[in-house]
């Protein structure tokens, strides 16, 4: 009995032990899925995480990032070899970081690939067309949305041309209002709007740019567009604090009348407008007018991807999901009455914004799909922002700051091995 | 009055002119101002008139195309868009419409790109399908662009399959604008056509289709009331014209509008009103501009004149006025009477005379720029009056004042009357001051006064001394008056004798020790007193104090702890006589007004001082007594204030000892302070600078090896005064708390080789007192340690077993470095074994078998004397006067006499005539013979005098036996003449 002691503690040791190596390795196999803080919360992304784990059985595990910190935590974890299975990311702006080409799965071949729009697959392309990942997003249509309330009352209606919109700008100045809340202070996307009329229009264009025959000096359309922002700001269109105003500043402006108009997407009134003296019904869109376009231009939605870690262990299953999440019944059941324009051509079950509905026509004629920001090699919208706020200091002139979002541009495509 | 209006006339006319031409400015500047905006709202008319035409034109000629276009539709039958775009293009190339439409009545619509659409045509849909009339209106396009749609109902017709009944083309805002556009105003006017309601069809200006609703817009960008947009909106409802002027923001503008003459349209047209009347303006500017040149010239030119004119009147005025300064300045310099004239408005010196230099010192220049230098001169400031004051003085009023002022370089000080009169010259209100000079008048005034005051004053004072004495007098007298009738009534019963004897004692001394506070306070106060001021030392002076007082506190079971704190300079000058009288008097009233079994502290704390040769040291008396009220507190240092109360009654004083003590700290220099409340006790603060002698031996202590010392005491304080007490001789002080600790330190230091140079032990402390720790330490460590007891108490009691345990000597309390020096000294020289000092006492039997020689004029003094001589077995010899003192002296034979007691009040010749002839004889005991004055005068200064003449003592009357010992005593070196004491060396 006495020799038979050491053996059942041994056995009674591995017993306990069993099902913690079993949790351990569980978790140790479950498909990772990274994404900002606020993303993850999306209630589409929950519904489509929980229809994955339900209908497969499969546990997926996610990996959460304060939003603040989400590009520089992400870019460690890769440099570090921790990298996730699937990688939310916006867009495909500003991914020089991420060593595209090493660390992400071109998926032009998927099956679901023909399902998207074309809209949305712009987003999700880089600036040869190789797809970079799943558009599973709300989707919006950028533009200039101004407050139809307030311009009814000053007799006044949205302008259709740059000279008309510059009018109006003018008068609503002259009323002492700010015509266009301006956050200078951290948000960058507005150049695009500019700059797309350009490219999208004159894809010839865009090849001389990426090719290294021409630069933004070159292009009359930048220096037109940085010295209508510069304008602009001197004429106090943007209001007196336009250079402290931030992401958090626009809804407070819109809603409070402080500001007229802004050059922002639909769904941002959905998720981060708060009503106050306007509600979203005061509100309606018109074309963005920065002096590149004369009838103006609209960008089509800037959506989340999911991105494949070509090195994943668990290559296929990450597939998988975006399959499942690709498949109409899947990303219908998610995106049920949400407010989006849709990403896939077989979605049904979201709803569309009044504001868009309602310029659905000028949506039409005058939207472009987005090029600058997808299709300039090189293009960092933050750099961009930086060197214009510059120039609206008057820390240096319109051709040094042009001369300046070059060479940024420039810099970067050569870190990207793309000179 | 009339220089004065003739003077005014001038301005007054300016004024006129000026008033006149601004009326005038005014005028013409309202009436050319009509006059342009009337003349330009006849030019925009005009200018719009024709515009209004031309547009009538254009819309006529669209209508007028659009109806044959129709016709030849009609004609052509069914239509291909082949046909059509081969018809209409060229038209569209050629009249620069946008775009054309086929019209259905359902509001569908066709153009030539064969794109299907719908338009409404508000406000004129009816018009063109119902009444079949040409019509006009604004339409959308699907992208969000606004045009201008001129239909006509046509025949109807099919164009590719749609049916149509109207045909329509349209125009861009762009293209009309040119239709309606006006070159004139420089580009800066915008035409509208709006309807009725103000929304706007299009406009010229760039980018105007912005402007949805001009009447709107007008509401949020223009001064308008609502009122006036109502006027506005109901011309156009009815289809007139008007023009009005109003700011748009922030821009002066007109607004024309005129009906089109179709349908409800309007023309309007916007023009800043600086681009219609900027012609105009300028002619008026220009034409402003020259009136006020003009004005100015003209203006200029009046001004100068008046003032060359004036300048001109103002020399003569000058010049007549300095002729008759100078005349009043010669009359005045020898006047000792100064004149002053005073603007009234403006305060300023118009003339001040120049005998203000000689008679107050003062610059007249100065004096002229501003009066308040005046102010310099004044004693006591109240020499300015006031402009409010001077103001108030009505006119042909006047005021006096009497100021004494103090001449500037002199410093002579003279008093004045100052007259003030306020009266008018040539109209101008003026004050005239007149200062006479009144010293001698004041002086003699002042002098009256001051032997009045005096007179009064010493009338008073006499009656309150009399009053005050009268009472503090009779009250012991009345007791010793009693007694002594009532001892002759009851001489043969010796207990009453002796009781009344007592009681006759006991109110003479008091009324003794009045009359001596009396003098004191006489002296005191009439300046008679000075300071004896001489080298002495702090420790004796304490040392002398506590002897006095401790046994007064004893008696009444009363704690006296006298404290030093810091370390105060043992040696300092001074008065040491007065400043032991402060102290005595503070330490005794404490003794006196606190209740048994209370608690005196004597604290001395030496206080920062600036000055190197001074200290600066702070006496406090603190007791738990009665203590005093608030009110008696203020009264307290007033000669006979006493507090009255139960307690204060049963307590004999004079009510003149805080006086004097107030009075001798003052003749010090210094201040005494005093806290006080009823019950709680008192505490009276002296604070007094002393001067500081020259530093002594450094190098004592390390010459004579003392360098290491130990201390126990149980009270750390005391430890650490007496470490900073040492520390400017070099003697490293070690201390401990407890015996037992003490004894370690020794031994260990022993056990090393260094022992310390003296070891100080406290007397009483817990655990090991002082004796039993000087014995340990003795059986360890051997003799050769001189151990010391420091105490509070008096060590006659232990001091036979203190000195068998092996201590060498005793030390008061306080610790002073110098009584410790004194103390140890002996110890190191080995001169002398043992220092401890008995306290010398007036020895019983010190008079027996001595003979005195008496010099007293008074027999009565004389007799008592002798009899008290007598009675402690001692002889005396009288002489009547100092002459016969000196002559029984110079008679007598050596050793005859012990001493000679001299009054020094005699007739013939006093007491230090006396003394100074007695030193000065041939006697071969002349210059050693004891001689003590006997007198009534006792105050310092005849102690001094005394001492000056050769005496050797000084005893004050009436005759106090014990003091007559003591002083015999001390002079004669203790024990009587038979104990074998040479009774011929002086002391």
């Amino acid at each position: 009995m006495k020799t038979h002691k050491p053996l059942l503690a041994l056995t009674l040791a591995l017993l306990l032990l069993l099902p913690l190596a079993a949790c351990r390795r569980e978790q140790a196999d479950s498909l990772t899925l990274m994404g900002k803080e606020s993303d993850l919360d999306k209630s589409y992304i929950q519904k489509i995480l929980r229809l994955y784990e339900d209908s497969t059985g499969r546990e997926l595990r996610l990996i959460s990032i304060e939003d603040a910190e989400y590009e520089t935590r992400a870019a460690e974890l890769f440099e570090k070899g921790q990298a996730p299975d699937i990688f939310l990311h916006f867009n495909n702006a500003d991914l020089n970081r991420f060593s595209v080409e090493d660390n992400f799965l071109r998926l032009n071949d998927q099956p679901w690939v023909d399902g998207l729009t074309d809209g949305a697959r712009a987003y999700c392309q880089d600036a040869a067309g190789n797809l970079l990942g799943l558009p599973f997003w709300e989707n919006s249509v950028s533009g200039c949305y101004y407050n139809k309330t307030l311009l009814d009352n000053l007799g006044l209606r949205p302008a259709t041309t740059q000279e008309e919109f510059d009018q109006l700008c003018q008068v609503l100045t002259q009323l002492d209002l700010t015509p266009i809340c301006w956050p200078a202070d951290g948000c960058s996307w507005m150049f695009q709007f500019g700059l797309d009329p350009l490219f999208a229009d004159d894809p010839a264009l865009l090849d001389a740019l990426n090719s290294g025959a021409a630069d933004y000096a070159q292009i009359p359309g930048v220096t037109d567009m940085v010295r209508w922002i510069r304008d602009a700001a001197e004429s106090g269109w943007f209001g007196g604090s336009y250079l402290r105003t931030g992401w958090s500043d626009i809804g407070p402006a819109l809603a409070s009348g402080g500001a007229v108009m802004t050059f922002i997407w639909d769904s941002w009134f959905y998720t981060d407008f708060r009503p106050d003296v306007y509600s979203v019904d005061d509100f309606a869109l018109m074309p963005v007018f920065m002096n590149t376009q004369e009838s103006g231009t609209y960008e089509g939605g800037n959506l989340n991807m999911m991105m494949v870690n070509k090195n994943s262990a668990r290559l296929e299953e990450a597939l998988d999901f975006l399959a499942f999440c690709a498949d109409p019944e899947n990303y219908n059941a998610a995106f049920a009455g949400i407010s989006t324009v849709p990403c896939f051509k077989e979605q049904t079950t979201s709803i569309q914004s009044p504001m868009v509905l309602e310029a659905s026509a000028s949506v039409q004629a005058h939207e472009r799909v987005s090029t600058a920001a997808s299709r300039i090699v090189g293009y960092s919208a933050d750099d961009m922002a930086v060197i214009v706020n510059r120039l609206l200091r008057g820390e240096i002139g319109l051709e040094e700051c042009v001369a300046q979002m070059d060479a940024s541009r420039r810099a970067d495509a050569v870190a990207q091995g793309k000179s | 009055m009339k220089k004065r209006t003739g003077r005014l006339l001038a301005p007054i006319l300016i004024c006129f002119a000026a008033v006149v031409s601004i009326v005038i400015g005014t005028v013409y500047y309202t009436v050319i101002s009509r006059r342009i905006y009337e003349d330009s709202t006849a030019h925009l008319e005009e200018i719009y008139n024709q515009v209004n035409r031309t547009f009538g034109a254009f819309v006529e000629r669209n209508w007028g195309l659009l109806t044959n276009w129709g016709q030849y539709f009609e004609l052509t039958g069914e239509l291909d868009r082949e046909t059509l775009e081969e018809y209409i293009l060229p038209k569209q190339d050629y009249w620069g419409f946008s775009d054309f439409y086929f019209l259905s009545p359902d509001g569908k619509t066709v153009n030539i790109a064969g794109q299907e659409g719908t338009m409404t045509l508000p406000g004129a849909w009816e018009r063109l399908m119902e009444q079949r009339l040409p019509s006009m209106a604004g339409h959308r396009l699907p992208e969000g662009q606004e045009v201008t749609v001129f239909a006509v109902p046509v025949a109807p017709g099919t164009y590719e399959g749609f049916s149509y009944e109207a045909i329509a083309m349209s125009f861009t805002n762009a293209d009309l604008a040119e239709s309606v556009n006006v070159d004139a105003f420089g580009g800066a006017s915008t035409c509208f056509v709006v309807d009725g309601e103000g929304g706007v069809l299009f406009s010229t200006r760039t980018g105007g289709s912005i402007f949805a609703n001009y009447l709107t817009y007008l509401g949020a960008a223009s001064d308008l009331t609502q009122r006036e947009l109502n006027d506005i909106r109901a011309d156009w409802s009815n289809k007139r014209s008007g023009v009005i002027q109003c700011r748009i923001t922030g821009v002066d503008s007109f607004i024309l509008y005129m009906p089109v003459g179709y349908q409800n349209y309007i023309l309007l047209s916007v023009v800043p009103v600086e681009a219609v009347s900027a012609g105009f303006l300028s002619v008026q500017s220009a034409t402003m501009l020259v009136f006020i040149a003009l004005f100015l010239l003209i203006g200029t030119a009046v001004v100068f004149l008046v003032v060359i004119r004036g300048r001109r009147k103002s020399q003569e005025d000058k010049r007549e006025l300095q002729y008759r300064d100078m005349m009043f300045d010669a009359l005045s310099t020898s006047l000792d009477d100064i004149f002053l004239m005073l603007d009234i408005d403006s305060h300023c010196v118009d003339y001040i005379s120049p005998n203000v230099e000689r008679l107050l010192g003062i610059d007249p220049e100065e004096a002229r720029k501003n009066i308040r230098v005046m102010e310099r001169c004044a004693i006591d400031g109240d020499v300015y009056i006031p402009k409010e004051e001077l103001m108030a003085i009505p006119l042909h009023g006047s005021i006096l004042k009497e100021c004494e002022y103090m001449h500037q370089r002199t410093g002579e000080r003279r008093w004045y009357r100052m007259a003030v009169y306020h009266t008018g010259i040539q109209d101008i209100e003026k004050d005239i001051i007149v200062m006479s000079d009144r010293t001698q008048e004041k002086q003699m005034t002042g002098s009256l006064q001051e032997a009045l005051d005096a007179a009064e004053s010493a009338n008073q004072a006499k009656s309150n001394f009399l009053s005050n004495m009268s009472h503090d007098i009779r009250t012991p007298m009345n007791a010793i008056v009693g007694f002594s009738v009532l001892l002759e009534k009851d001489a043969e019963k010796p207990e009453k004798v002796r009781e009344y004897t007592r009681k006759i004692t006991a109110s003479s001394h008091h009324l003794l020790s009045l009359i001596n506070d009396v003098l004191d306070m006489s002296k005191i106060e009439s300046g008679k007193t000075s300071l004896n001021v001489d080298r002495f030392s702090l420790p004796e002076l304490l040392e002398e104090l506590n002897i006095i007082l401790m046994p007064q506190a004893r008696a009444k079971g009363q704690t006296f702890t006298i404290h030093v704190t810091g370390a105060p300079p043992e040696e300092l000058i001074g008065d040491k006589l007065r400043l032991n009288q402060i102290l005595l008097n503070l330490l005794s009233n404490a003794i006196k007004y606190t209740p048994e079994g209370g608690s005196i502290d004597f604290t001395v704390a030496e206080l920062p001082q600036s000055a190197p040769q001074f200290a600066k040291l702070r006496f406090s008396v603190k007791d738990n007594g009665i203590g005093m009220s608030e009110e008696y507190q203020e009264n307290v240092f007033l000669p006979f204030s006493r507090e009255i109360n139960s307690v204060t009654n049963k307590i004999q004083g004079t009510g003149l000892g805080m006086a004097i003590t107030k009075s001798l700290v003052d003749l010090m220099g210094g201040i005494i302070t005093v806290e006080s409340a009823p019950g709680k006790g008192s505490t009276f603060t002296v604070e007094l600078s002393l001067t500081l002698p020259e530093r002594s031996d450094s190098d004592l202590w390390y010459r004579h090896k003392v360098t290491r010392m130990l201390v126990a005491d149980d009270e750390e304080d005391i430890c650490l005064d007496i470490r900073e007490v040492m520390r400017d001789t070099g003697v490293e002080v070690s201390w401990v708390t407890e015996g037992a600790s003490a004894v370690e330190s020794a031994v260990r230091a022993h056990e090393k080789g260094l022992d310390f140079s003296v070891i100080l032990l406290d007397w009483k402390m817990p655990g090991l007192n002082g004796v039993e720790t000087a014995r340990l330490i003795r059986e360890s460590i051997g003799a050769d340690v001189p151990i010391l007891v420091l105490t509070s108490y008096d060590w006659s009691d232990i001091e036979a077993e203190a000195r068998e345990a092996g201590i060498n000597a005793f030390m008061p309390k306080p610790f002073f470095a110098s009584t410790f020096w004194q103390t140890i000294r002996p110890l190191f020289e080995k001169a002398v074994p043992d220092a401890v000092a008995a306290q010398a006492e007036p020895e019983a039997g010190v008079l027996e078998g001595r003979r005195f020689l008496v010099a007293e004029d008074n027999e009565l003094n004389a007799e008592i004397l002798t009899e008290m001589l007598h009675m402690e077995g001692a002889e005396c010899d009288v002489a009547v006067n100092g002459k016969e003192a000196v002559e029984m002296f110079a008679g007598s034979l050596p050793g005859q006499y012990d001493m000679i007691l001299m009054d020094v009040q005699m007739p013939v010749m006093n007491g230090y005539e006396a003394t100074r002839a007695i030193r000065a004889g041939s006697h071969p005991e002349a210059e050693s013979i004891p001689i003590v004055a006997m007198t009534a005068n006792t105050f310092a200064e005849d102690v001094k005098r005394a001492l000056d003449s050769g005496m050797n003592g000084h005893l004050g009357k009436p005759i106090n036996m014990d003091a007559v010992k003591a002083m015999i005593g001390r002079l004669l070196g203790g024990g009587n003449r038979e104990k074998g004491d040479d009774r011929h060396e002086n002391p």
